[in-house]
């Protein structure tokens, strides 16, 4: 299992048909699009270090809502493109001079990316028993290319963390994760995730974050 | 000033400043060197002291300027007041402006702007001290600055002059030569030979202008090595990455 | 370009201050690392680059010849800019400097001249016809909150480094510039009837109260701003006023004095 820094333009493999994503492929051979980690299995994928969130269909993720039109309401997603949720994407039935009610300026959704079009005009949905607005409970936002070691190997870490912490957790992909629990419970969730982020690309982290917890947990008792 | 009356080289060949003909200023890069900015880096070569960040992709403002297939990327060149010996006046000039054009053209070609519709890549190089040679500077962190945000570009770019002085091409110019020399060229590529800046001033024959090409190809690809070596270090914890790669999961509740 | 972001961040903060806590566990009156570089721009009479938690401040320092003004023909001039550039924040845009720009450089200003730092009148070249003329000028590299502060430890620090280049002028051989007092500025915010000093980013986001106190080497005070749209009784202002005479004696003697 070979892992590489690379940057973007250095040459991966000169069988074209393993270009993944963050690669290209010229005169048959593939290339690095990006600054990050190769990853080289079947297909060679290279994960960024940086950059924005740029949201796709299914995409689970939270939003903030920062304007309110007659017929769509203007959602922040922690990306250079904003999100639309259509006043037919809401679970009720409401009149557009109701819109302000129901989600005013400042409201944090649980959300899905229900549509992206080619000129990035992304459309949410709050139709699903699972989405809906943020009352309750606090809100922290990572770097999206964080949230893949947040969550874990088949959901690994983030299971882990709802037991430890005793919280609910929702992990946007658009890096804001949203916490609800006891109050001395949250604010370690929080840390604990804040520290992940930190050491997101180093060795044996989920060891030291089982160590890190129950120190934490510890000290408290 | 009579040109006649400078000697630029010594009796060995050596330069003013003690380099060969064929000899870079000394070259420092640092990735990553500013919290606000999505990417950054500072570069020093022989005495210019640049600092280049990119914001970006972000929302265009004013939206007129947004194009709907692609990011725009802009390129703001400008000097602080202090950099240069007699102190300069706040705000862009003439000049800066002609810089910011031809930087930006030297960059764009390699990014991928079809990526960010609706969007602007926004560059920012700030002179803080310079030595001849700042243009190449800027573009030389930009390029990393680029990188470090995450921006994807088919390969680096990387910028390097050559100058004539005393009738004799030499590589990247420093101040007295760059002042009192017959002929400046900058360039710009990539490593693998695309050239995406060119720009000369002067006087120079055909073959001497072969030669000025030649000398700068191998300086750009010299500085291209450290551009990437200054990259692949500032991530060095992970050279012992983990075992078990880590999957690209949805979300979940 | 307004800060959706500050909705969470705000109850991040405003959570942690209930504990009596800021983001980065310091205390209310605590200041962020500090580090000073000095003559870093060999082309500048002066400079210093200031590091305050993650802002990062350069300040130059150049120094020519020149006309004083009508009104007081025996003093040198000193003139100070600040350049907010777009390479230090996503919300600095590009152009002349805005009111938060021109408020910051009359700031630092006020700070170097009330205190009489630079005797003005040593300054004189030749009585009615010819003067030194200081040039200040702040550069923002990196907004992560209290830039003001930063600012203003950058140009004392810098002109303390200053030397006169009277032998490029020929006006006889350089000397360093004769520097008589240390202003320092101490910038608080008032957020909910706490007193934080040296915000950082997200602490100034959500705070709509500033007050700056400038202090001399002596205690006295010699330039006050208060700025933003909220209130501040008096006990208030008292509170702040006396804690930033002792920050700025502590940040004097650790940086500055010889």
């Amino acid at each position: 299992m070979d892992r590489r820094v690379v940057v973007p333009g250095d040459l991966l493999s000169d069988d074209g048909k393993r270009s993944g994503e963050g690669t290209f492929v010229k005169d048959g051979k593939v290339y690095s699009l990006l600054y990050g980690l190769a990853n080289f299995r079947d297909r060679i994928n290279v994960i960024p270090l940086a950059g924005k969130y740029v949201p796709t269909s299914g995409d689970n993720i939270i939003g903030i809502v920062k304007d309110v039109t007659f017929s769509n309401w203007i959602v922040d997603i922690n990306s250079p493109y904003d999100g639309l949720l259509h006043i037919s994407e809401y679970p009720m039935r409401i009149e557009s001079d109701e819109m302000s009610k129901h989600l005013r300026v400042g409201t944090s959704i649980m959300t899905r990316v229900k549509d992206v079009d080619s000129t990035m005009k992304v459309e949410l949905t709050l139709s699903d028993r699972k989405l809906g607005v943020l009352k309750t409970g606090r809100i922290v936002e990572i770097s999206h290319t964080r949230v893949p070691r947040l969550i874990g190997k088949g959901g690994s870490m983030i299971s882990m963390l709802k037991k430890e912490l005793n919280c609910n957790i929702f992990v946007g992909q658009n890096g804001r994760i949203w916490i609800n629990g006891g109050a001395e419970d949250m604010d370690l969730a929080l840390k604990t995730i804040l520290l992940i982020e930190k050491e997101a690309h180093t060795n044996g982290l989920t060891d030291r974050i089982v160590e890190f917890l129950k120190s934490e947990k510890g000290a408290r008792s | 000033m009579d040109e006649s009356n400078i000697s630029f080289f010594d009796k060995e060949g050596r330069r003013l400043d003690g380099r060969r003909v064929d000899e870079l200023r000394p070259l420092k890069i640092e990735v990553g060197v500013l919290a606000r900015a999505d990417g950054s880096c500072y570069i020093e070569m022989g005495g210019n002291k640049v600092i280049a960040a990119v914001y970006g992709p972000r929302e265009v403002h004013p939206r007129h300027l947004q194009e709907v297939t692609r990011a725009i990327v802009r390129y703001r060149y400008n000097m602080a007041s202090f950099s240069v010996e007699e102190r300069k006046r706040p705000g862009p000039d003439r000049r800066s402006y002609e810089l910011s054009k031809v930087s930006r053209e030297a960059l764009e070609p390699v990014i991928l702007t079809s990526y960010f519709p609706r969007s602007v890549i926004d560059v920012f190089v700030e002179v803080l001290q310079a030595d001849a040679g700042t243009r190449t500077a800027g573009i030389n962190a930009a390029s990393v600055a680029l990188a470090d945000a995450g921006i994807p570009m088919r390969s680096m770019i990387t910028s390097c002059a050559a100058g004539k002085v005393g009738d004799q091409i030499v590589l990247d110019p420093m101040k007295e030569e760059d002042n009192f020399g017959q002929a400046d060229m900058p360039i710009a590529m990539t490593p693998s030979g695309e050239i995406t800046l060119l720009q000369m001033d002067g006087h120079l024959s055909q073959d001497q202008f072969h030669q000025a090409m030649e000398l700068a190809i191998k300086g750009c690809r010299d500085i291209y090595n450290l551009q990437r070596k200054s990259l692949i270090d500032r991530y060095n914890q992970l050279e012992n990455v983990e075992a078990e790669p880590v999957e690209e999961v949805k979300a979940c509740d | 370009m307004t800060n959706v972001i500050s909705e969470i961040r705000k109850d991040f903060l405003y959570n942690l201050l209930l504990k009596g806590e800021r983001s980065d566990g310091r205390s209310f009156e605590d200041y962020r690392e500090i580090s000073i570089e000095r003559n870093l721009i060999s082309k500048a009479e002066g400079s210093a680059l200031v590091k305050l938690g993650k802002s990062q401040v350069l300040v130059g320092i150049k120094m020519q010849p020149g006309e004083p003004f009508q009104d007081s023909p025996n003093r040198g001039v000193i003139i100070t800019n600040a350049e907010l550039v777009p390479l230090a924040s996503p919300t600095f845009e590009p152009g002349p400097p805005n009111e938060t720009g021109i408020e910051l450089a009359r700031l630092v200003d006020r700070g170097v001249r009330e205190s009489k730092a630079v005797d003005l009148e040593a300054l004189c070249i030749v009585p009615g016809k010819q003067v030194w003329i200081i040039f200040i000028d702040v550069h923002i590299l990196d907004d992560c909150g209290n830039i003001l502060d930063a600012s203003s430890l950058g140009a004392i620090a810098a002109l303390l480094t200053t030397k006169v280049p009277a032998s490029k002028f020929g006006l006889g051989d350089d000397y360093p510039l004769p520097v008589k007092d240390i202003p320092i500025a101490t910038t608080a915010i008032e957020f909910s009837d706490v007193a934080m000093f040296d915000p950082d980013s997200d602490e100034e986001s959500i705070a709509n109260t500033k007050l700056t106190v400038i202090t001399t080497a002596d205690g006295s005070i010699c330039g006050m701003q208060k700025s933003g749209t909220g209130v501040l009784s008096p006990d208030q202002v008292y509170r702040i006023v006396d804690i930033a005479g002792e920050k700025a004696k502590e940040i004097r003697e650790k940086f500055l004095e010889a």
